[in-house]
Parts: C-alpha cells; sequence; structure tokens
C-alpha cells in the first residue's frame, strides 16, 4: 500500500474550496461592524452563553489541538487520555468555582496585563505583556506546519514544496478574514467551525473506529508496550508521575488564563456567563483531546497492521509521527466524507489562527505599544496598529514553521512554550486577586521566571546524541514552582507602598 | 492492572462521544439565537457623551 495514497478526490477538493471562502466572506460583511476597538478585540462584551462556548470551542479546538493530540495518541495509546481528563476536571472546577475568570471578567479589561498594571503598576503591564507575547507567538510558531502537514496527509500531495505552498495558502486566509473583522468576524466564524467540526468530528470517530474494529482498539498492538498503552504511570509510557504532575499544573493555568480563551471570557456578556462558559465548555474540552487521541490511536492500530505503512515510521528517515493520523484518515473515509473533515479540520486551523493572532497582536497593541507611547493613542490608531501586528506574525510563524521541528513531540512543545508565560502570569494573577501583600517586584520576578521555561524547547531535552540530557517536563514543572517562589519571596522583601491606587481600584471592584 | 485502565478509558471515550454530541447540538440551537441578538446589539448606535449627562 502506498504510504501516502488517499481517497481524497475532486469533489473533496471543491468541498473544502467551497467551505474556505465563507469566513473571508464573513469577514467582509462584519467590518461595518466594528466601530470601536472594543469591538474589534472583544465583540462589545455582547457574547452570551451558547455563542460564548461555540466561540471557545472553536478556539481551543483547532487544527494544531487535533494534530498533537493525534500524535499523543499515536505514540502512547489510551495512556494519553489522562491529559484530556485532568484538563476537563481542572476547566470544570474553574467553571462551578469561578476561580479567577469571574473576577477578570468584574473588572471589565481587554488583555491580561492590563490587570498587571490595575493591581501592581505599568512597568509589570509591560514586561507581562512582551513575556506574554513572546510565549504566546512561539507557541503558535507550529501551528502553520501541523496544518500543512495534515493537508498533505490527507490530500496525499507528497511533493516536498508542498509544506511550503500549504502553509503559505492557509496563512494567507486566516490573515484576511482576522485582520478585516476582527473578533466579531471571529465569533462568527468560529460558531460556523464549531458546527461543521463537530459533525465532522462525531462521524469521523465512527469511521475511525469501524475501520480498525471496537475489539481491536480496546488490545494493545503487537506493535506498543501493552502496559504503557494504558496506564500512563508505567514504565515506557514516555509520561510518568512528573508529567502528570506537570499536566495538572499547565492544564488548570492554561484553563484560566490562556489569552485566547481568557479572551471567551472577557468578551462575555456578564461575569456569570464566564463562569457557567467554562463549566459547559470542560465537555468540548474532553472532547477536544480525546477524539484527536481516538483517531491517532486508530491510525496506529491500522498502520501496525500494515507492514508497509509501519515500516514507513520506524527506523532511519521515518516519516513524523505527525503523519500518522492524516495518513490513516486519507485512508478510512470515503471521498466526500472526507473533504467535509478536511474542510472541518481547515475550519479548526483557521478558528485558532485568527483568535491567536487576534490576542496577541491586542497584547502589543494595549499592554506594550500604547503604554510605552507618551501620547495616548486614538482607536483608529490602535485599530491599525493591531492589523499591521497580525500581518507581522503571519510572516514570524511561515519562517519559524519552515525550519524549525519540535524535539520531543508537538504537545510537548507547545505545553513547554506555554508555560514561558503561564507559569509567571498564573502566579501572578492569583496572587494580585487573593492575596493582599502580593508586590510589583515579586510580580517582575515570577513573570521572568517564565523565561526559563525557554529551556524545554532546547536539543538536550530530545534525549539522544547531546551532551547531557534535561527533560522537557521537568523544566516545565519547575519553572512554575521557581516562578511561585519569586512572587512570594519577592513580595514579602520588597512590599509596595500601602497607598498603590490601584490596588485599591481593584479591590473596590472586587466587592 | 490493565483491565481497569481499559475499563476507564472505555468510560471516557464513549462518555466523550455521547456528551460532545449533545452539546453540540445544544449549541448550535442556542448559538443561532444569540448571533441574532449580537448583532443586534452591535448595530445599535453608539452612546454619545451628551447622552451619558
Amino acid at each position: 500500500m502506498d504510504v501516502f495514497a488517499t481517497n481524497f478526490k475532486t469533489i473533496d477538493w471543491i468541498i473544502v474550496m467551497v467551505y474556505i471562502c465563507i469566513p473571508v466572506a464573513i469577514g467582509v460583511w462584519v467590518k461595518k461592524y466594528v466601530r470601536q476597538l472594543s469591538d474589534f478585540i472583544v465583540a462589545g462584551r455582547s457574547l452570551k452563553l451558547f455563542i460564548a462556548i461555540a466561540t471557545l470551542t472553536g478556539t481551543e479546538l483547532g487544527l494544531v489541538t487535533v494534530m498533537y493530540n493525534a500524535e499523543l495518541g499515536f505514540k502512547h495509546g489510551f495512556s494519553a487520555f489522562h491529559v484530556g481528563v485532568i484538563e476537563t476536571v481542572c476547566i470544570l472546577a474553574i467553571g462551578l468555582t469561578g476561580f479567577i475568570v469571574y473576577k477578570l471578567r468584574a473588572l471589565k479589561i481587554m488583555t491580561i496585563p492590563e490587570f498587571y498594571e490595575k493591581r501592581f503598576n505599568y512597568k509589570v503591564r509591560v514586561v507581562g505583556g512582551v513575556i506574554l507575547a513572546l510565549g504566546g507567538i512561539l507557541n503558535m510558531g507550529l501551528f502553520l506546519q501541523a496544518g500543512a502537514r495534515f493537508m498533505m496527509g490527507v490530500t496525499g500531495y507528497s511533493n516536498p514544496a508542498g509544506l511550503k505552498l500549504f502553509m503559505s495558502v492557509m496563512l494567507i486566509m486566516v490573515l484576511i478574514y482576522t485582520v478585516l473583522g476582527g473578533m466579531i468576524s471571529v465569533v462568527l466564524n468560529d460558531f460556523l467551525q464549531f458546527t461543521v467540526l463537530s459533525i465532522g468530528m462525531i462521524i469521523g470517530s465512527f469511521y475511525a473506529i469501524s475501520k480498525v474494529g471496537w475489539s481491536n482498539l480496546l488490545k494493545a498492538p503487537e506493535a506498543a508496550d501493552s502496559a504503557s498503552w494504558f496506564n500512563p504511570v508505567a514504565e515506557g509510557s514516555g509520561f510518568g508521575a512528573i508529567y502528570v504532575l506537570f499536566m495538572v499544573v499547565l492544564t488548570f493555568s492554561a484553563g484560566a488564563l490562556w489569552q485566547s480563551g481568557t479572551q471567551r471570557a472577557l468578551a462575555a456578556k456578564s461575569p456569570k456567563v464566564a463562569k457557567q462558559l467554562y463549566a459547559w465548555s470542560s465537555v468540548s474540552y474532553l472532547a477536544r483531546r480525546v477524539i484527536p487521541m481516538l483517531w491517532g490511536i486508530c491510525a496506529f492500530i491500522f498502520v501496525s497492521q500494515t507492514p508497509k505503512l509501519l515500516s514507513a515510521f520506524q527506523g532511519a528517515g521515518a516519516l513524523n509521527s505527525q503523519y500518522g493520523m492524516p495518513i490513516f484518515m486519507a485512508k478510512a473515509l470515503p471521498s466526500g466524507l472526507l473533504g467535509l473533515i478536511a474542510a472541518g479540520m481547515f475550519a479548526a486551523f483557521m478558528s485558532t489562527h485568527d483568535s491567536y493572532l487576534l490576542s496577541w497582536s491586542s497584547v502589543i497593541t494595549q499592554d506594550i505599544i500604547a503604554p510605552v507611547k507618551k501620547s495616548p493613542l486614538s482607536d483608529k490608531r490602535r485599530l491599525l496598529i493591531t492589523r499591521i501586528c497580525i500581518v507581522s506574525i503571519g510572516l514570524f510563524l511561515l519562517f519559524w514553521g519552515l525550519w524549525f521541528e519540535a524535539p520531543v513531540s508537538l504537545w510537548n512543545y507547545m505545553a513547554v512554550t506555554g508555560t514561558i508565560y503561564l507559569a509567571g502570569a498564573f502566579t501572578v494573577i492569583v496572587a494580585g486577586l487573593y492575596w493582599k501583600r502580593a508586590s510589583s517586584t515579586g510580580a517582575l520576578i515570577a513573570l521572568f521566571a517564565g523565561l526559563l521555561a525557554v529551556l524545554g524547547i532546547g536539543p538536550w531535552t530530545r534525549g539522544d546524541n547531546v551532551p547531557f540530557y534535561l527533560s522537557d517536563k521537568f523544566i516545565g514543572l519547575a519553572t512554575f514552582f521557581v516562578a511561585f517562589l519569586g512572587m512570594v519571596i519577592g513580595s514579602l522583601l520588597f512590599p509596595d507602598k500601602p497607598s498603590h491606587q490601584s490596588r485599591t481600584e481593584i479591590q473596590e471592584d472586587n466587592k | 492492572m490493565n483491565e481497569s485502565w481499559q475499563l476507564i478509558w472505555k468510560i471516557v471515550l464513549i462518555f466523550t462521544l455521547g456528551g460532545y454530541s449533545l452539546l453540540a447540538v445544544i449549541v448550535f440551537i442556542g448559538g443561532i439565537r444569540n448571533i441574532i441578538d449580537m448583532l443586534k446589539d452591535l448595530g445599535m448606535p453608539l452612546e454619545s457623551p451628551e447622552d451619558k449627562t
């Protein structure tokens, strides 16, 4: 069997082409509703519960999410499910208690660093904004690459130039409608994409299961280790206790504070809706992990039953494991449905990409450029800067995605680059909201401590042919710990003056 | 030991497929109504400073 053989036919291309024109049309149509900056960044804070759930799911269930979770399932089997279960419990806990998100929404801020200035000072806001943008942009650095690999696997386009071609076309499509319509366009597209994606994911799952058979699915394939296929803390699973602990800290902090997700809470109609949004979305957070992992598991079972495919993924010059799921789907799904799934995945790619572009560019405008500028910036000027940032980030992603390869796995790359921002932000925001003695010096130390996570994407995390080995999960977990310690020690040694104006405002707002 | 893990993941898988299908239907129906409301809200004229006084 040819590795890149596919059921993707002309009809599938037509479905994809027609589908990707819709978001651009929506971007052009909603441009008339964008009259002020808050319309562009938080859709005028007008999101009600169900549309907020759709847009949060649309954002957090991107093609890159599908790819990294499928890769986890492909490499580690059912034991990867633990990440989904941990994340779901964390999101549900945030939704039920309103921890962090309720108070942030009540403060009526547009970005997280805005809180830093309200609670601490201007310096914390700018430093926090720079680190957030750095971590966030690096985090989305491989989105284009993963998206292009999916499209190549599904369409069977194995020409090496295909990666560049797919990456460029996908980027241009997203840039057009994000630059035009901002958050309103993003919300409407997220809803459309949520619908298409949900149908595609459910039908695709049943096809994937039927291809390998339910009884085969629940058995460890011969090519895998049967103990670690199911048990995440078993030796050889690639996870272990430190990894599980890192996932608890990471998914909890990301659930509450990942800018693109939190932006949905900040755009919610009220703090109560922000809280409900998380409780309801816990199911879609579970789905965004478990369903792609299921596809990855089915892909591995299918590959392990086909010697030629199995050999393509083993030994020197092996195919990247990210190709496992799309190559399987290209063979398992019939033409037509494959086009719909590809369109849905492409939609997922766009819905995540647009939100992330909007999030990081609004942080650069609102929290780095605007505070540093001496004269106040008009809304019109801020909109222009935000749009320029969107295009600039897009170009960076194109170059980064073309030369950088994730050292361990796509998800590990996402986790450690996310930690650059999350370790500091989680500590600073929790302390800022719930600890009266938290000081701006402590906040700055915690934010800078987050930069330690950059070590987690270095070559020493590969474990082979390196002079010393440092595990990325250990680096990630240690970064959170150092940030926490920095916040506590910095605040106790260097307290702020008690008359700080902004702190009084926060306490008033929180009453 | 493996049997317990197998059972847990089987339950998680069935719950996910069932729960997400249900959520998708509820959100689709509710979301359409929310979009109409949102566009109505955003289409309203902005408050001028005089209106606030």
